[in-house]
């Protein structure tokens, strides 16, 4: 097809206008060039229009919304606050406020403690997985992927519910077990619920993790592999002087994503709650927000609290980022 | 369902509510805008051969109720729509309808939840509309619940007396008399204890401080009153240090179960007698019956124990109301509703069917379907003791307009409590701090009593 349009329109390719053998011939003439980066532009951004739309309206508004709604407060007048009302600027004294409360400032330490403990654990169990199926062969291999990551396939409030029955005494079969020999750990206890949430998050996001490290395993070259070999390395080695470092950047963008979750912790204890005392209205940053806007009905200081949050949670997922990336380099 | 499908309008709205906060963002235009309800109620006027179509949020299942009306009131069509409970997300979806001016006619709120409406003008003055004339046929404490600055703004619709539910078999097993007093509930507890292989009198519930509110309401305390302008909160007063105490004792020397009650494992220890009483309310007998089905026959229900042997103090554990909105384009038709809803007697006993609760309509007990002997109680006419219950409640008991938040900073604080972080007792000094902070974050006047 090509051979004929060539052969009919040879002789008038002068007469036609630039635009037509710019495109239809790919590189040659400057302005052929310039006008190939210009035009591909605008298609690109006809592309993204969809994506720009819904990330407007569903991430950047909301967020301008919630930092403009965290800047007011209601004012009362009238007996007993019950009379007119107006919504007037509040300037800061939302954030202030925030801040003030201890409770929202100790769901902070307890997320972060969760944090330190909880991703450190999962990535390792992740990362080990990951190698061992790595090695194994492959009908194995692509069935336990299949079951390690059928978890993140559950919704986080149905994970919850169903570890929640195997945590609470007189309904549990593992707790029944452990009666039996004697043991009675108490997993809804005032220090232990943490440890519980923190089960329930990694059961459902160690196969996921170990997804993403597979998926930078498999793009490893062959050649590398055998390049070890050769030099003599066992799997032992391969593995940890090879693939471990090849890996890295999974590992960082999974711990991102760990760090992100995890300060957003908020359906896992949310489900928990009415199992135990121990879980409080403000356990964690966004359910003191949640408490704050639904139960409260405050939305302003709930919104300050979000934003608190965001901040916090941008800081630290920067911070984690720079720190790898700057240590990367120092290894180099 | 609403939550669902939401219709093209709704989304127009949400598109332009959108664009509106868009603009307005930077400007801070919203200075000046009311606070709550978008739209106030207004009656419409009705033309004949015009049908009335009205809206009601619940999460009673009222339907039988709703479709009696509608067959013998054709001009007034009820549309009744099942919202989740309470806090659960109804009062949430509550709010947000008021403030987007879109709030149904008629819904159910709770009693200790109104103050909170009345801060976001979420209630119509029902004065307006000859409320003050139904008031005589309302048991008079529920009927207050709804009393704002003299004027009328609900409908009261059921309650919780509340009464000692005790297994009468093992009591006699084990030789306990029923409990009249609060000291000889705890001799019964240590009886238990003792003789019960394992058993134990009841469950502490940390999780429940409405029970717990309830507890001091019976031993006269009053948790929140007003003084000019000013809310007082008064929970960290000595009658509910009694009680705290009480309980701090019980759960010390370990004569109680502490675990949420109304939970899997609450309800599986009184399907296995290792729990042989609750300190409950009338409705909780719907929650006996359909989760203890083993047990049935073996209940029996007793007075509440006093603090004072040969007083009569009673109290009370829940209650709704049948609110008409703000915003309501028909609050004649919507009050007459909420009215006959309440106090029709064949309405009673559907609701009652459909579990809402002790009746508000004063003297709606006799003759009702709650009036009979009862096969799960062992043929007794347990109503009887919810009747009396009822009517010894002490009526000058307020709610703050911070009820939600006040529960959960107790929850918290006796969750603490009983995992050895503070005590029972400290909680209510914490719970009230809190409390009082709560009323000037939003914008009132507040203090502590003490």
């Amino acid at each position: 097809m090509s051979g004929t349009i060539k052969d009919t329109t040879g002789g008038t390719i002068d007469d036609t206008a630039h635009g037509v053998t710019g495109q239809g011939r790919g590189s040659g003439a400057g302005a052929g060039g310039r006008q190939r980066s210009a035009r591909p532009d605008r298609a690109a951004w006809g592309f993204l229009l969809p994506f720009v739309a819904l990330f407007l309206f569903t991430f950047v508004l909301p967020i301008g919304y919630a930092i403009y709604e965290s800047l007011l407060k209601p004012i009362r007048s009238g007996p007993l606050g019950l009379g007119a009302a107006h919504i007037g600027f509040a300037g800061l004294s939302n954030y202030t406020l925030a801040l003030k409360q201890q409770d929202f400032l100790d769901s902070f330490g307890r997320v972060l403690l969760f944090a330190v403990v909880q991703i450190p654990v999962m990535l390792l169990l992740s990362t080990v997985l990951a190698l061992v199926l790595d090695t194994l062969s492959s009908r194995w291999a692509s069935f336990l992927r299949a079951a390690y990551f059928l978890p993140y396939g559950v919704p986080g409030v149905i994970a919850s519910i169903l570890w929640g029955f195997l945590y609470v005494p007189g309904v549990s079969p593992i707790l029944d077990l452990l009666g039996r020999v004697g043991l009675h750990p108490d997993f809804l206890g005032y220090n232990s619920v943490l440890w519980s949430v923190a089960n329930v998050v990694i059961w459902e996001f160690a196969g996921y993790n170990m997804l993403v490290i597979i998926a930078q395993l498999k793009a490893i070259p062959q050649e590398l592999y055998e390049a070890a070999r050769i030099d003599g390395a066992n799997a032992w080695q391969t593995a940890l002087r090879v693939k471990l470092p090849l890996a890295r950047p999974a590992l960082v963008l999974t711990g991102v994503f760990s760090i992100i979750g995890t300060l957003q912790l908020f359906a896992e204890p949310l489900v928990l709650k009415p199992l135990t005392s121990t879980i409080t209205t403000s356990y964690t940053p966004n359910l003191s927000a949640y408490n704050e806007a639904f139960a409260n009905n405050n939305i302003y200081l709930a919104a300050a609290e979000s934003v608190i949050l965001a901040l916090v949670a941008s800081v630290l997922s920067f911070g984690f980022l720079s720190l790898v990336n700057r240590k990367g380099r120092s290894e180099r | 369902m609403e939550t669902s499908r939401p219709t093209r309008r709704s989304l127009l709205r949400w598109g332009t509510g959108a664009a509106a906060a868009l603009t307005a963002a930077p400007a801070l235009t919203a200075c000046g805008q009311a606070v709550g309800a978008s739209r106030t109620t207004k009656q419409a006027p009705t033309r004949p051969g015009h049908k009335v179509k009205l809206v009601f949020w619940t999460w009673v299942p009222m339907q039988k109720t709703v479709d009696l009306w509608n067959r013998t009131h054709p001009d007034i069509q009820v549309d009744l729509q099942i919202i989740p409970a309470n806090v659960l997300g109804g009062y949430q979806k509550m709010y947000s309808a008021l403030t987007a001016g879109d709030a149904p006619d008629l819904a159910q709120v709770e009693y200790y939840e109104l103050p909170a409406f009345m801060l976001v003008n979420g209630l119509t003055d029902l004065s307006a509309y000859g409320a003050d004339a139904l008031r005589g046929s309302y048991v008079p404490w529920q009927w207050n619940q709804g009393v704002f600055g003299g004027r009328v703004y609900t409908v009261p619709q059921a309650s919780g007396p509340m009464g000692l539910f005790y297994r009468a078999d093992l009591f006699a097993e084990w030789g306990i008399d029923v409990p009249t007093t609060w000291a000889e509930f705890e001799q019964a507890a240590r009886v238990v204890r003792a003789r019960g292989d394992g058993a134990r009198l009841c469950a502490f519930a940390p999780t429940q401080p409405a029970w717990f509110a309830a507890m001091c309401w019976q031993h006269g305390a009053r948790w929140v009153r007003t003084e000019g302008d000013t809310w007082i909160i008064d929970m960290n007063d000595d009658l509910s240090h009694e009680v705290a105490d009480f309980w701090a004792k019980l759960i010390r020397d370990d004569l109680v179960i502490v675990e949420p009650d109304m939970s899997s494992a609450w309800y599986a220890q009184l399907q296995t007698g290792r729990i042989v009483a609750w300190v409950g309310p009338q409705w909780g007998d719907a929650l006996l019956r359909g989760n203890a089905p083993n047990t049935s026959g073996k209940w029996r229900v007793a007075p509440l124990p006093q603090w004072k042997a040969g007083e009569n103090a009673s109290a009370n554990w829940g209650g709704s109301s049948t609110a008409i909105l703000q915003g309501s384009r028909h609050p004649r038709e919507a009050l007459q509703f909420a009215h006959w809803v309440n106090t029709d007697r064949q309405a009673i006993d559907l609701n009652v069917a459909a579990g809402y609760g002790w009746p508000a309509a004063a003297d709606a007990f006799r003759g009702s379907a709650l009036d009979k002997p009862d096969p799960f109680f062992g043929g007794q006419r347990y109503n009887d003791v919810f009747a009396a219950s009822d009517r010894a409640v002490d009526t000058s008991w307020k709610w703050s307009p911070t009820s939600d938040a006040d529960f959960g900073h107790l929850q918290n604080d006796f969750g603490a409590a009983v995992a050895g972080q503070g005590g029972l007792v400290s909680s209510l000094a914490d719970a009230q701090k809190r409390a009082v902070q709560d009323l000037l974050a939003k914008g009132l006047k507040a203090r502590s009593a003490r």
